[in-house]
């Protein structure tokens, strides 16, 4: 049922999302990661040792709304289509892992992390690339303000 | 009662039927590897093992052997939350109720959606994000009542009606428990669980 009009897709498929950055460096192991399990349970870790070395740790139970909106966001992106296979692999720098289950389609794309724009460009997958680097963007600015609000606190926009 | 613990259904260290990830950790602690957590790749379908029909799979994290960093972190305990019966229905946040709204015109502005709510009661909070690439609002808002009569009214009122020309749907954000799952793998029904009454979630 598309009920958000979206392209969403039906919402009886299991449904998965996880995003995860991070690198390891002199303060250790500096991440953010979260999930968006098939029965709403949204999950958020964040750990960055520079500013305090606790883990900041949250899940709540997302309703079946925000996850229906979570899958139009990922369809509208047609990340789906894309392959990694031609995005700069992981590095010391560190890593991205995006990994979907939707529409009985399960991706599980890798990369280096993304400064900008002109790492996009300069890369042999630029239009893949991009679309990737935009729909992480919109996921996380989704799941920050889910996590903000219903928790009252700041995260680290790393 | 205590008794029938011990030889029926033996250890089950597993809280609930979701902690996917947890079973993934515990198939990994049998690594001789030293490295700790490793790796959860495939959290969800672990390769298709679950799906009733084989999913297709794409991208290096299906190839990647475990490597330095490789691995979810979510899978350790002590993740907070806020007080709730598990039960369902929608979870209170922090400071209110929050809602969802969806189908948000893409050149939505605050102020719609703040005269649209305030009818049923004092916004406490309001996102409007932004889609990244075109910098018009991405679809949705995430608005805060104070009180769930307030919230519960304004999902009642506005659910479905138009706002800029678009259809705009009002509901919960958050929930007190999972969602219920139709057509997802279950446990073999070899697979007793303990202290926990069966739960009927369907």
């Amino acid at each position: 049922m598309a009920a958000t009009g979206g392209s969403g897709g039906g919402d009886q498929d299991e449904f998965y999302l996880r995003y995860y950055v991070g690198h390891k460096g002199k303060f250790g192991h500096e991440f953010l990661e979260f999930e968006f399990r098939p029965d709403g349970k949204l999950r958020y870790a964040n750990n960055s040792n520079y500013k305090n070395d606790t883990m900041i740790r949250k899940e709540v139970f997302v309703s079946p709304a925000v996850l229906r909106e979570c899958r139009r966001i990922i369809a509208d992106s047609e990340i789906m289509k894309e392959d990694d296979n031609n995005w700069p692999p992981p590095d010391r720098v560190g890593r991205q892992e995006l990994e979907i289950v939707m529409n009985n389609e399960h991706i599980s794309f890798t990369t280096s992390k993304i400064g900008s724009l002109v790492d996009v460009q300069g890369s042999q997958d630029p239009e893949g690339l991009r679309v990737f680097y935009y729909l992480v963007q919109d996921l996380k600015c989704f799941v920050f303000s889910l996590i903000s609000l219903h928790f009252k606190i700041k995260p680290i926009q790393s | 009662m205590a008794a029938a613990v011990g030889d029926v259904e033996v250890v089950d260290f597993e809280p609930d039927e979701d902690d996917l990830m947890d079973e993934e950790v515990g198939a990994a602690d049998a690594d001789p590897s030293p490295a700790p957590a490793a790796k959860l790749r495939s959290t969800i379908a672990g390769g298709g093992s679950s799906g009733l029909v084989p999913r297709k799979t794409k991208g290096r994290g299906f190839r990647e052997e475990a490597g330095p960093g490789r691995g979810s972190h979510l899978s350790a305990r002590g993740f907070d939350s806020l007080d709730s019966d598990g039960g369902p229905g929608p979870q209170r946040s922090i400071e209110g109720w929050m809602l969802l709204v969806s189908g948000v015109h893409e050149e939505a502005q605050e102020d719609d959606l703040h005269n649209a709510f305030r009818e049923f009661g004092q916004v406490k909070n309001l996102h409007l994000n932004l889609d990244r690439r075109t910098g018009f609002v991405k679809g949705y808002a995430l608005i805060e009542y104070e009180n769930f009569e307030e919230a519960q009214t304004a999902i009642a009122t506005l659910n479905g009606t138009e706002l800029l020309t678009q259809r705009i749907f009002v509901d919960w954000a958050f929930s007190k428990g999972p969602v219920k799952r139709r057509n997802v793998r279950r446990r073999s029904p070899g697979a007793h669980r303990s202290r926990s009454p069966p739960r009927r979630r369907y």
